[in-house]
């Protein structure tokens, strides 16, 4: 214990102090170089280039030429509004033209991209310092600095995973990373259906927003929200325990001895996989309407005198979403558990049978501990998945139904993540939708670190997915 | 003893029936709604024949070609949205592929500075739900001009340009893979590349199969993101876009059989070809779900 | 030139006010088009040029058609969004409207088939990207203008619009004083559809339900919209109705739910969804055991393809409380077609024109004729073929009990979408009258909440 605090204050000490080193690096560097390395401070690359590191050298100044041609062209003019996200409002001319006037989105988005690509400058400017340094000790001990063959080598060699990374990477950012922070941003602005873009302003309101999601009185969002995040963890909850221990015991029926068919047995359930689930949802949807294929059939056998509310009633809603996903995730845990199954030593199995355990004793003693140890991290996966599963919940019942006790056009079957939806498409009210998507991170956050304190065969590097 | 033996086989005998029962019962839940679906899309949308909305029998009265005459007829614009869905399918399966594979290998086989704070980065962005960010996308898709008329290759670069978040599976495989292979390799002067190329692709065809897969299946159900892309432009509608309009819609009346049949022709290859290469499938969530 | 133009035609007070800065110096400069100015001036007033009437009124009689051949109103492509159904029609009008127009023959049209339910929706996500000129519901207007997707009609568009039109229909266009869009259909209402086989006696509602019971048919109507709803409180005298300002923004309310009459159409709502015939819902095509349904003139073809010769139609049933019986009112709504605000003056004219164009008598009877959509036009709505129309006479005989809808705030929508579910889902099962009464008036303060921000 004493051993890691320890360890965690140097960490930190390390962390705050790599700034410091840092400068002092760059300062004696400055000092100490040629007048390569002093000019490279400016005009980056340019050591490299005179030492004939042509590869490095146009690499370094042909990134700080397209900064600031970046900066200049474009950035620029969005990064001075930030503070602000833009004061001129569009309007029509005396010529009834039309001239938009700054757009706030666009202040932001770029904004943050701007912010970004400095970092990343200085990140480069920082390694071209570096470069420079390097190459002077190399030359200084008489050793020869790698050619422009030597270093396209190596990107293919011990410098592999850049040329690898270059492009996920690079993706991530811009159609990840940079989205999420900009919608991070938007949480803390007006963004909305009356403060739209690009013929409206927004601007920032700080913590105005989580004020209202957890808010209590009737304007407030705050009681929606402990109803929709209750439901959405009772559901994900149930969703993965339920479908997880009928897909086992299907697995168990399937591998029993004397069961002839198997394959067919599995293709035939694995076919709700296959199918696209915009057709097979949405149409067991429509089933179960009012006055659909279920009822009206349970009614003309006599067997119900009025149509069950599957989806009118939130008591009757819940369930039924919850049995219908059983439809659809019992496949997967039973393909996942079938190859599981058979692992498990077949000398367990007989010398509990000996000791004339019944078969609920040994699976529960023998089968269930193990799976529950082997599947541990396709459990946690499966749990911030379902957190998460817009597809069942928006295809079979839209979140409904509906209540004047709930605000913001939440339902009962609404999760996180549908409320998400709706308030980003149908009410345009980004800075709710931001809001909650921040609230889904954190929920899914918690959960994930919780479960990874607890299960130990999640306690690896690729558990969370 | 005998008697024993015979009242034991007697006892495996009925388990077995429960168990086959049970099994059947299953099987006829599981496969009711294609079945329905199937059904439905055998019963003519023309007046004259029979209504063309949601009934509340399961058999037509009639059987009928009519939904699926119409839908190779060109009255609407199926065949290009199904052309559409099929490039894009084609196209992030292969990019995809592509991406993942680069992404597991780097990650596990390579050792560099950032390895551990790339890693865990992904795994904080892997938490913000999809959703939150489409509008974003949207605008940044439009400075490129890849919405509407571009939505297919703008569909195709978003799904592509962030697929290297999702190498957990194979990762997983790679590492299963000895490192003493490469080590050997390394030793005889290979290159990483080389080694990448010549020797971790061809073991991993299970794994590149799967991910293939995955990724070919994914684009035939992305309604949300595709429709919120090609909106106002109906010729840059996927096929799932542009059914799902037919029965949530008030313009589309009646068109629930065209729906069903659109449907049918929607899972009927994909369903094909996933049941070739289920084996893969099963190889790859297995590996991916479990961790000894 | 082409300011000048446009300053005579759009003479609104906006436009004047503005254009007063940069008027004179306008004048100077262009002393050579004057005469052009005049000339377009006088021949872009529809409303002079269709006073001739429905019938007569070809398209080369029409404002634009000989607009002056020598402005340059530029080139590109106009898209237009409209439902599926119409998208032929709509095409149809347009290379009319360039037949005749040849001096904007520089544009092309793109017909998208978005419907009345997305167009708005799309059109708040990316007003830059969406359409130039659509069609949308009315409710959706606020939301539009809000945003800042549609183009003020003024100058003689706006009197072309107020003299061409219903009355209701211009209110519903309009924002304060504002026009934002030209009425396109006076059929956005609902009245009954029903079997005639079945139903014996459509005017009322309680004689429909048995009827319909005793068949093991359904009635349907949508009651947790809050479109439909209003068909009871209004009926039963309720009001709910808000004033806005012409940015759109809502600045009183009038909102009487809870009140005695609100409690009678509280309950009768309730009695309805506990009806065992009775089904949510309003689309003919997932209804699956109609024997009759509420909805709107969109619908025809599908009610007529469903109830084959049993087709019939009528207004809305009365329903009966405490023994009292009220007829069903609700309201009446109209469908709009809106131009977008455009960066080029060429093209912002011919989208005006166009637009006026696919609104004006004639277009309308067409898209009658082969849609079967209720103009909103007094001339059109006084053609022999539309009086005659069973569906719109049927609508018609119900608009007596309407109120013409205006402006809402999206919230309502959703409220009394919750207020139904609750209903459906019989929450207010067993409630005294006191307790609804408290329903009644915590869904009133809430609505009027709306109007003070």
């Amino acid at each position: 214990m004493e051993k890691t605090k320890n360890s965690l204050g140097k960490r930190i000490k390390n962390v705050l102090m790599a700034p410091v080193r840092d400068c002092k690096e760059i300062g004696q560097t400055f000092a100490h170089g040629d007048w390569k390395t002093k000019v490279s401070f400016l005009i980056m690359g340019f050591g490299p280039l005179m030492r004939g590191q042509i590869l490095r050298g146009i690499a370094f100044l042909a990134s700080e030429i397209a900064f600031i041609w970046y900066m200049v062209a474009f950035g620029a003019k969005y990064l001075k509004d930030i503070g602000t996200l833009g004061t001129v409002q569009g309007g029509f001319d005396e010529n009834y033209s039309y001239t938009y006037g700054d757009n706030s989105f666009f202040i932001l988005l770029f904004g943050v991209l701007s912010l970004f690509l400095i970092v990343l400058f200085i990140y480069m400017w920082r390694l071209n310092v570096r470069v420079n340094m390097n190459e002077e000790k190399r030359l200084k001990e008489g050793r020869a600095l790698a050619t422009v063959k030597q270093d396209f080598r190596s990107l293919l060699d011990e410098n592999f995973d850049k040329t690898l990374l270059a492009l996920p990477v690079t993706g991530v950012f811009l159609f990840i990373l940079l989205p999420i922070v900009f919608m991070v941003c938007v949480a803390f602005t007006n963004y909305d259906a009356t403060h739209q873009s690009p013929t409206h302003l927004f601007t920032w309101v700080g913590l105005e927003n989580f004020r209202n999601i957890f808010s209590m009185g009737t304007a407030g969002f705050g009681k929606t929200f402990v109803t929709v995040l209750n439901w959405t963890l009772v559901w994900a909850f149930f969703a993965t325990f339920l479908t997880y221990f009928l897909g086992m015991a299907v697995a168990i029926l399937i591998n029993k001895k004397g069961i002839k068919f198997k394959k067919m047995w599995r293709t035939i359930l694995v076919m709700t996989i296959a199918i696209p689930q915009f057709v097979s949802l949405l149409y067991v949807s429509k089933m179960f309407a009012v006055d659909g294929l279920i009822n009206s059939y349970l009614m003309k056998w006599g067997w119900i005198n009025s149509p069950l509310p599957f989806w009118t009633k939130a008591s009757w809603a819940r369930p039924t979403i919850l049995l219908i996903n059983l439809w659809i995730g019992t496949p997967y845990v039973m393909l996942i558990t079938t190859g599981l199954l058979m692992n498990i030593p077949e000398e367990l199995y007989e010398s509990a049978k000996i000791d004339g355990a019944s078969p609920f004793q040994t699976f529960r003693k023998i089968t269930l501990p193990y799976m529950l140890f082997v599947t541990g991290p396709y459990l946690l996966t499966q749990f911030t998945g379902n957190l998460n599963n817009f597809n069942v919940i928006f295809l079979l019942s839209q979140g409904k139904p509906q209540s004047l006790e709930l605000a913001g056009g939440a339902g009962y079957t609404d999760l996180l993540v549908t409320w998400l939806y709706k308030m980003t498409v149908n009410d345009t009210n980004y800075k709710m939708a931001a809001v909650i998507g921040i609230m889904v991170f954190v929920v899914v956050a918690v959960v994930s670190v919780t479960v990874y304190n607890i299960l130990p065969s999640v306690r690896d590097e690729e558990g969370f997915q | 003893m005998m008697k024993e033996k015979k009242l034991h086989k007697q006892h495996k005998k009925l388990s077995n029936g429960i168990a086959y029962a049970l099994l059947i019962v299953m099987s006829i839940v599981w496969l009711f709604p294609f079945v329905c679906l199937v059904l439905q899309s055998f019963r003519s949308y023309k007046p004259e024949v029979e209504f063309g909305g949601m009934v509340a029998y399961l058999l037509p009265k009639h059987f009928s070609l009519d939904s699926y005459k119409f839908l190779f007829s060109g009255e609407s614009n199926f065949l290009r949205w199904y052309g559409n869905t099929l490039i894009i399918a084609a196209f992030v399966s292969i990019g995809q592929t592509f991406f993942v594979l680069c992404t597991s290998y780097a990650l596990s086989r390579m050792r560099f500075k950032m390895r551990k704070a790339l890693m865990n980065l992904w795994l904080v962005l892997g938490m913000f739900p999809g959703f939150l960010t489409m509008i974003c996308l949207y605008f940044l898709l439009k400075q490129v001009g890849l919405t509407q008329a571009g939505a297919v290759p703008g569909l195709i670069l978003i799904s592509v340009a962030s697929s290297g978040m999702g190498y957990y599976v194979c990762k997983g495989y790679f590492d299963t893979i000895p490192k003493s292979l490469d080590e050997a390799a390394r030793i005889d002067g290979a290159s990483r590349a080389k080694i990448f190329i010549g020797m971790i692709v061809p073991l991993s065809k299970p794994i590149i199969i799967y991910t293939a897969l995955v990724a070919f299946m994914a684009p035939w159900c992305d309604y949300v993101f595709a429709s919120y892309v090609a909106f106002g432009y109906e010729k840059g509608y996927n096929v799932a876009v542009a059914l799902q309009r037919w029965v949530t819609t008030n313009d589309y009346q009646g068109y629930f059989t065209r729906f069903c049949a659109g449907g049918v022709l929607v899972a009927v290859p994909v369903t094909a070809l996933f049941m070739a290469l289920q084996k893969y499938y099963v190889e790859g969530v297995t590996g991916g779900a479990v961790k000894g | 030139m082409k300011k000048k133009l446009l300053a005579m035609l759009l003479s609104a007070a906006m436009v004047l006010s503005l254009a007063a800065c940069g008027g004179g110096d306008d004048k100077k400069n262009d002393t050579p088009s004057d005469n052009n100015t005049q000339q377009g001036a006088d021949n872009n007033t529809p409303a002079d040029d269709n006073q001739g009437g429905g019938d007569d009124t070809t398209p080369a009689d029409d404002g634009q058609a000989s607009a002056p051949a020598d402005i340059d109103y530029g080139s590109g492509v106009i898209t237009i969004w409209v439902a599926e159904a119409a998208v032929e029609v709509t095409q149809k009008l347009a290379d009319e409207f360039f037949a005749a127009n040849p001096a904007m023959a520089g544009y092309t049209v793109d017909i998208q088939p978005t419907g009345e339910g997305d167009a708005a929706g799309n059109m708040i996500t990316d007003v830059e990207g969406g359409a130039d000129i659509f069609g949308f519901a009315q409710d959706q207007l606020g939301r539009l203008v809000l945003a800042g997707a549609l183009t003020p009609i003024t100058g003689d568009y706006a009197s072309f619009v107020e003299s061409e039109n219903a009355a209701g229909s211009v209110a519903g266009a309009k924002m304060g004083d504002q026009i934002y869009a030209f009425p396109m259909t006076a059929d956005n209402g609902y009245f009954l559809y029903y079997d005639k086989s079945v139903v014996t006696d459509p005017s009322s509602l309680d004689k429909i339900l048995e009827d319909c019971a005793a068949a093991g048919k359904s009635f349907y109507m949508e009651i947790n919209s809050g479109w439909y709803q209003t068909a009871f409180f209004f009926g039963a005298g309720c009001e709910l109705t808000y004033e806005s300002d012409s940015s759109g923004a809502l600045i009183s309310s009038n909102i009487t739910y809870a009140s005695e009459n609100g409690l009678k159409a509280l309950k009768a709502i309730i009695a309805l969804a506990n009806h065992s015939a009775f089904v949510n819902g309003s689309s003919l095509s997932s209804a699956t055991n109609p024997g009759a349904i509420v909805d709107g003139t969109w619908d025809s073809g599908a009610a007529k393809d469903l109830f084959g010769d049993n087709y019939a139609c009528a207004k809305l049933p009365t329903y009966t409380v405490d023994g009292e019986e009220i007829q069903l009112g609700g309201f009446c709504g109209f469908k709009l077609l809106g131009v977008k605000p455009q960066t080029e003056q060429g093209k912002m004219l011919v989208c005006m024109a166009l637009a006026q164009y696919l609104t004006n008598a004639d277009a309308q009877l067409t898209r009658f004729t082969e849609l079967g959509w209720g103009p909103c036009n007094i001339t059109a709505q006084a053609d022999s073929a539309v009086q005659a129309d069973e569906a719109l006479s049927a609508l018609g005989a119900q608009f007596a009990y309407m109120i013409p809808q205006g402006q809402y705030p999206d919230a309502y929508w959703q409220d009394a979408t919750s207020l139904g579910d609750d209903v459906i889902a019989g929450t207010y099962n067993n409630m005294s009258d006191e307790e609804l009464m408290k329903v009644l008036e915590d869904f009133q303060a809430l609505q009027q909440s709306y109007a003070a921000q």
